[in-house]
């Protein structure tokens, strides 16, 4: 089992590693959000798998405010950019 | 190996197939708002199933309730991100290549007035909500209190957006949840299958779609429902009167979209005991 989450964790690490692609090449402020935003939510899998592996309800937390923490802070910056142009 | 375990095994890799297709298909759509359809749909049911799985695979208790918590925190907030990021895109210009466009020309008021009656949120509703929590826990770590705050939070918005004399059918919002969850297994087996095989039909158009309800919880749930179902995504969504523009992956006709969502509003109206508009 415990083989089994740590290649989930890397199969989600990998995953991750695509979208930074996506990130670094954009080509909009846009694109960028949702690759990051879409890091955090692999993030947060790959803590609910640690928190199989190692029993510790301490990633049971760290998986809701990670994914709270992707939520609000792709609502905040989508905001901006509706409003950038805006004087 | 259990057959708990074995069960978690699997529904964690189907977890993290559908993550690593979402990454893929954001690698690969054409388009910023092609790659929303990409983000939205298996990215959030990939977290719902590696944290359900994980509780399985561990047979621990807190954990498959974090996947519930999961499965209902997506469920609420994996529309609204992609509809603030789709019209973000839209109004940044990232939209080409539409084979029909109904928003192009469409002036948006910059903000929504609140309605009136509408209530605000209210700390004085917040924190008996917050005790309450952490009393019940028995238990009063900085993970309980977030955790009150978020359920106080996701209370005090529910209370916000239904009438004081809003109802539902139990019945017809089963039937609602059951077609719902069919919907959302059929949009991601669709984005997949887009991903997988690359340079096929895509052809995307937005379609403005006339809601003949007028009550703003019926529009919520539907808005919701559409980014939910087969390779649609909700856009934007006017009020007086009430219009959802919708984004279409695979664009057939205007009438065929149009009859899709007005099935979709039926459906809602039934769950939300609200008139059914003919």
């Amino acid at each position: 089992m415990t083989t089994f989450l740590e290649v989930v964790q890397v199969c989600l690490g990998f995953g991750a590693a695509l979208l930074l692609v996506r990130a670094w090449k954009g080509p909009d402020l846009v694109d960028r959000i949702v690759a990051l935003d879409l890091v955090l939510l692999m993030l947060a899998g790959a803590l609910a798998a640690e928190a199989a592996r190692t029993g510790s309800p301490f990633f049971v937390a760290a998986v809701i405010v990670v994914a709270l923490i992707a939520f609000a802070g792709t609502i905040l910056v989508a905001r901006f950019v509706e409003w950038r142009d805006v004087p | 190996m259990s057959p708990a375990e074995t069960l978690g095994a699997v529904v964690i890799s189907t977890g993290v197939v559908l993550s690593l297709i979402a990454a893929w298909g954001l690698l690969s759509f054409p388009t910023a708002l092609a790659r929303m359809h990409a983000a939205g749909k298996p990215a959030s049911l990939g977290l719902v199933l590696t944290g359900f799985g994980a509780g399985l695979a561990a047979e621990s208790v807190p954990l498959t309730v974090l996947g519930a918590v999961l499965a209902f925190f997506m469920f609420l907030t994996a529309p609204i991100s992609a509809h603030m990021l789709g019209r973000a895109a839209y109004q940044a210009g990232q939209a080409p290549n539409l084979h029909h466009d109904d928003l192009a020309g469409v002036t948006l008021p910059a903000d929504v007035a609140p309605r009136p009656g509408e209530r605000s949120i209210s700390g004085w509703h917040l924190i008996p909500l917050v005790i309450i929590w952490v009393v019940l826990w028995r238990d009063a770590g900085i993970g309980v209190w977030v955790g009150g705050l978020l359920a106080g939070l996701l209370v005090e918005l529910i209370r916000r957006t239904g009438r004081p004399n809003g109802t539902f059918r139990p019945g017809a919002m089963l039937v609602f949840l059951v077609r719902y969850s069919g919907m959302i297994v059929a949009s991601n087996a669709r984005v997949a299958w887009e991903v997988i095989t690359p340079g096929s039909q895509i052809r995307e158009a937005i379609v403005a779609v006339p809601l003949r309800s007028d009550s703003l919880r019926v529009a919520l749930l539907v808005a919701n429902a559409i980014t939910h179902t087969p390779g649609t995504l909700t856009v934007e969504l006017t009020e007086d009167p009430l219009v959802v523009y919708v984004h279409l992956l695979h664009f057939k006709s205007v009438e065929s979209a149009r009859s899709d969502v007005a099935r979709l509003e039926d459906l809602v109206c039934h769950a939300l005991n609200e008139p059914v508009p003919v």
